[in-house]
């Protein structure tokens, strides 16, 4: 059994410890964030949030990530409440600013990568209110343990995303 | 009207009852008399195509499915609304590609039919009943109604849609052709009154993708996030090269995997467990031990271009001639001063899909089979999943959810996974669910065809085009055997090469001729069969598939290139030689606007290097499913290195009606980022028994770093009165738009792909 906090809530999770976070997430918590794309930290469909820090789940153990903090997908809205602290209220009709510009620059094509991108890009803005052109491939690229990689090509429409959930962050939330 | 017919232009409408709540019309189908089920159309079921609800909401149904195009749910929503003359919102469901849910099959490509989808006709038909319903109901001449937002109206008196419905079960039948499980689907057959462009209101606004939020918000369902009870995660033990029999399957550790079993049919292994983490360490330890036959039977990347010049067999296949053939060449290009005779190369591209194939099957034991997937053709899916059962069709139902970009690899059905997860499943008599390994996905899939196409051109003294021949040399493109039935030695439909094949191993002429200036044009394709498939005892080669734009890339790379080479031959501009040999206007009005936008410099030489970087210029251009294409790649090139770095694409694309632009420009800024990675980086490597390209290392594709300044300019032509087609034909442009670009900024020219930097610069040194 291993503890691990997921979205601000503590799961007891069966798993063996060194079965990747990923398949727990998805499997055994039965989250839809984080994807399958190679299982070698390749390229950035399975990111999530450990710590604030974007990590890849596919090679990411169970084991490593007792007692601390996974934020996927499903949990960037609250984690973007929490940080502002909006009443519960208000916390359940808001979108963190990342995926409100992603909705609003239509980013996806077929969408597989998008999770680890807008977890990239949580990151990225959660450290660096304003980034430039050359800051946000940076990030996509030479930041974690391979570029994000988009089989579509959607990296003008993330840039533009990222550009427009910087705004929104920098006035407060308001896309 | 009651129990009795109205014609509708060729479609019958009729009552089928009253109801208290819940009354509607459903347009449905009609094929040859029958109903394609073989049973009485009853309405509320999946053959409609369009329902109008008596709430004044309107559901549409379509074979197709969603691959990132998005059209599914914008444009088809936009071009019913209008023939329907509703609102945008009022259509609030789609549903797409359940074979069980949807009515008319066909592959999810070619998705606005030249202009003509299935669902435009539907919609008009739908709104001619609509207005005979109205007239009866308002005692007025059909000629003296008018619509807008769903309501009927004539001299002060007016009804809704939902009004004219309401209390009704009302069917329209609609007359198709063609066959549902084909590749191609069902047709909407005849001529109903088609709503003025002039009049459209919807069509032309940029409507957001419905699905976008719940992707974005993780509330999609993922055809990864399919589970059923009971279900058993499934791994594939692929051989180990693609002539491999199985000479034994490895013996699983019970001590380690006690839930695991292993399932072997043929010369397919397969390993299942009840979660997945099991099924994978469980199959990595059946891998180890599995041991196969060797076979050597490929050419090998390094020789493939001397073996499809010298060995392959290019006889047998009939031979496609260009429609637009003219002229006497070989003497246009005798009595020109300037010639040109050169060969241009282009390797196997992968499909690379960002998730690897994965599929959930549920083989029942009372016979039925339920196939959770994710297919551009679930259809012609399910009929080849009935064959390799050697079950009736009608046991199969194949459901489609959200998945990653395939790109054309499962437009024929099989994506790879499907069969594979349905014989685990009839093998162990639970639902199983395959996952193939990043490495599956690029070893096992199809890929790309490779091409070389031979080129002899000249221009006169006056620097025009005089003669222009080329021959294109393809291996077959389309093979959609299930793979897992050919392992397992099962029945499959035809192999490309073999007696009753859809596609053949002929080549077509894809790719059609826009520079009518020229007097003397022969072009011509030769295909051939699979390479490495003759002599593999598995039956299975180099298996190839249709790629985003299919053969058209392959034929319009070697035409733009040279075209270029041309250009420069002649001493003019390369953008003003194109503009100088086309007559279309359409095509003349996208040169000028990449011309304008990219910041063209016209001129005939080239420019200096500074600082060991030389910048260059190149174009291209396209014709494909009614839409004109020009591009230009503006590049900057490391003269010391060889390293391309792109900086700028600019794309002019007149679709004829621009039906949702801002949906339209993401499509072609994507396919620019995929025409700059297969410029710049894709090729297959294989060995003498199989492909070695295993993860993103070793096919690597564009990352955000390659990403240039994209620009993109929307032509809407209404009066051309056609819908082209958006998601193609950008990924090809680039490459030989950025070919010319190394020419100008280089004066060396690249005759193959990719342009890595030691290709680069071992042109450069010679």
């Amino acid at each position: 059994m291993t503890s691990i906090v997921v979205n601000g809530v503590k799961r007891e999770v069966q798993a063996p410890a060194d079965t990747p976070l990923l398949y727990v997430l998805r499997n055994d918590l039965e989250l839809s964030g984080p994807q399958f794309g190679c299982g070698m930290a390749q390229c950035g469909a399975c990111s999530v949030l450990l710590n604030g820090k974007e990590v890849r789940s596919c090679i990411t153990t169970l084991g490593s990530v007792a007692g601390k903090e996974v934020t996927t997908l499903e949990g960037l809205s609250a984690r973007w409440a929490k940080q502002k602290g909006l009443s519960e209220a208000d916390a359940a009709k808001t979108l963190h600013p990342v995926q409100a510009a992603w909705i609003e620059e239509q980013t996806p094509l077929c969408g597989i990568c998008q999770n680890g991108m807008m977890i990239k890009a949580t990151e990225l803005l959660e450290h660096t209110a304003a980034p430039s052109v050359a800051e946000i491939k940076a990030a996509f690229t030479t930041s974690g343990p391979s570029p994000h990689l988009c089989r579509c090509g959607s990296y003008t429409a993330i840039i533009e995303a990222v550009q427009r959930a910087a705004t929104a962050m920098t006035k407060g939330g308001q896309a | 009207m009651s129990g009795t017919l109205t014609d509708v232009f060729g479609a019958a409408l009729s009552r089928r009852g009253f109801v208290k709540t819940g009354g509607a019309l459903f347009a449905g189908f009609a094929l040859a008399g029958k109903h394609v089920n073989a049973e009485d159309l009853n309405p509320a079921l999946p053959e409609s195509y369009i329902e109008i609800h008596e709430d004044n909401t309107i559901l549409i149904r379509t074979g197709k499915s969603d691959f990132g195009q998005g059209t599914v749910f914008t444009a088809y929503r936009q071009i019913v609304a209008d023939e329907l003359s509703v609102p945008f919102e009022a259509i609030t469901t789609v549903i797409s590609g359940d074979t069980d849910r949807t009515p008319d099959g066909g592959g999810t490509f070619d998705l606005l039919m030249h202009g003509m989808p299935n669902l435009r006709l539907a919609a008009a038909y739908v709104h001619q009943a609509l207005l005979d319903l109205a007239a009866q109901r308002l005692g007025v001449a059909k000629d003296q109604l008018s619509v807008k937002d769903g309501v009927v109206s004539s001299g002060g008196k007016s009804v809704s849609y939902g009004d004219l419905v309401k209390g009704q079960k009302l069917s329209l039948t609609i007359p198709v052709k063609g066959d549902v499980h084909s590749m191609f689907g069902l047709t909407v057959d005849g001529n109903p009154p088609l709503k003025p462009v002039s009049e459209y209101s919807v069509v032309g606004k940029s409507f957001p993708n419905s699905v976008t939020v719940s992707k974005v918000t993780a509330k999609e369902q993922w055809v990864t996030d399919v589970r059923l009870p009971g279900m058993l995660h499934g791994r594939v033990i692929h051989p180990k090269t693609l002539g491999s029999k199985l000479v034994s399957a490895g013996t699983l550790d019970k001590t380690k995997f006690p839930n695991a079993q292993v399932v072997v049919k043929g010369n397919l292994v397969g390993v299942v467990a009840p979660t997945e983490w099991e099924a994978i360490k469980a199959s990595q330890q059946v891998s180890a031990s599995t041991k196969w036959a060797d076979w050597k039977g490929l050419p090998g990347d390094r020789r493939l271009f001397q073996f499809m010049k010298e060995d392959a067999d290019w006889k047998t296949a009939p031979v496609a001639s260009s429609k637009t053939n003219k002229g006497d060449v070989a003497a246009a290009i005798a009595s020109s001063p300037k010639k040109l005779k050169a060969t241009y190369q282009l390797p196997f591209l992968k499909h690379a899909p960002i998730g690897p194939t994965m599929a959930l099957a549920d083989v029942r034991a009372d016979g039925n089979v339920y196939v959770y997937t994710h297919t551009q053709n679930a259809q012609a899916l399910r009929s080849g999943i009935a064959k390799m059962l050697a079950t009736p069709v009608e046991k199969v139902v194949v459901r489609t959810f959200a998945g990653a970009g395939h790109y054309g690899r499962s437009n024929g059905g099989n994506a790879g996974a499907e069969d594979e997860a349905v014989i685990l499943s009839q093998a162990v008599g639970k639902p199983v669910r395959v996952q193939w390994t990043r490495q599956d996905d690029l070893q096992w899939s199809t890929q790309s065809s490779a091409a070389i196409s031979d080129v002899e051109l000249a221009v006169d003294a006056n620097g025009n085009l005089s003669g222009y021949e080329i021959k294109h040399y393809m291996p077959a493109m389309q093979d959609d055997r299930l793979v897992g039935a050919v392992l397992a030695g099962l029945p499959t439909i035809a192999a490309p090469n073999e007696v009753g094949s859809i596609f053949g191993i002929a080549n077509a002429m894809h790719d059609p001729w826009v520079y009518e200036a020229a007097p003397a044009v022969m072009e011509r394709a030769y295909g051939g069969p699979q390479i490495g498939q003759s002599s593999s005892p598995l039956n299975v080669g180099l298996r190839d598939h249709s790629l985003r734009t299919p053969g058209q890339y392959q034929q319009n790379f070697p035409r733009e290139v040279a075209i270029t080479e041309a250009a420069v031959l002649a001493g003019v501009d390369p953008l003003q030689f194109r503009i100088k040999h086309a007559r279309e206007k359409r095509l003349l009005d996208v040169l000028e606007a990449v011309r304008a936008n990219s910041g063209w410099e016209t001129r005939s030489t080239r420019p200096s290097a500074s600082n060991g970087v030389s910048r260059g210029q190149g174009v291209s251009v396209m014709f494909r499913s009614s839409t004109y294409w020009a591009c230009v790649a503006q590049i900057a090139v490391n003269m010391s290195t060889g390293a391309i770095k792109v900086e700028k694409i600019t794309v002019a694309v007149d679709p004829g009606i621009v039906i949702n632009p801002a949906q339209l420009k993401r499509q072609v800024e994507g396919g620019a980022v995929m025409g700059v990675s297969i410029a710049l980086h894709e090729e297959l490597r294989f060995d003498e028994s199989g492909v070695t390209s295993s993860d993103w290392q070793s096919y690597p594709i564009a990352t955000m770093a390659d990403l240039p300044e994209i620009k993109v300019v929307l032509i809407n032509k209404p009066e051309a009165g056609i819908y082209g087609q958006g998601s193609e034909a950008a990924n090809a442009l680039a490459a030989p738009a950025i070919v010319g670009a190394l020419l100008d900024a280089t004066g060396k020219i690249a005759r193959r792909l990719p342009l890595k930097p030691e290709y680069v610069q071992s042109l450069l040194k010679a």
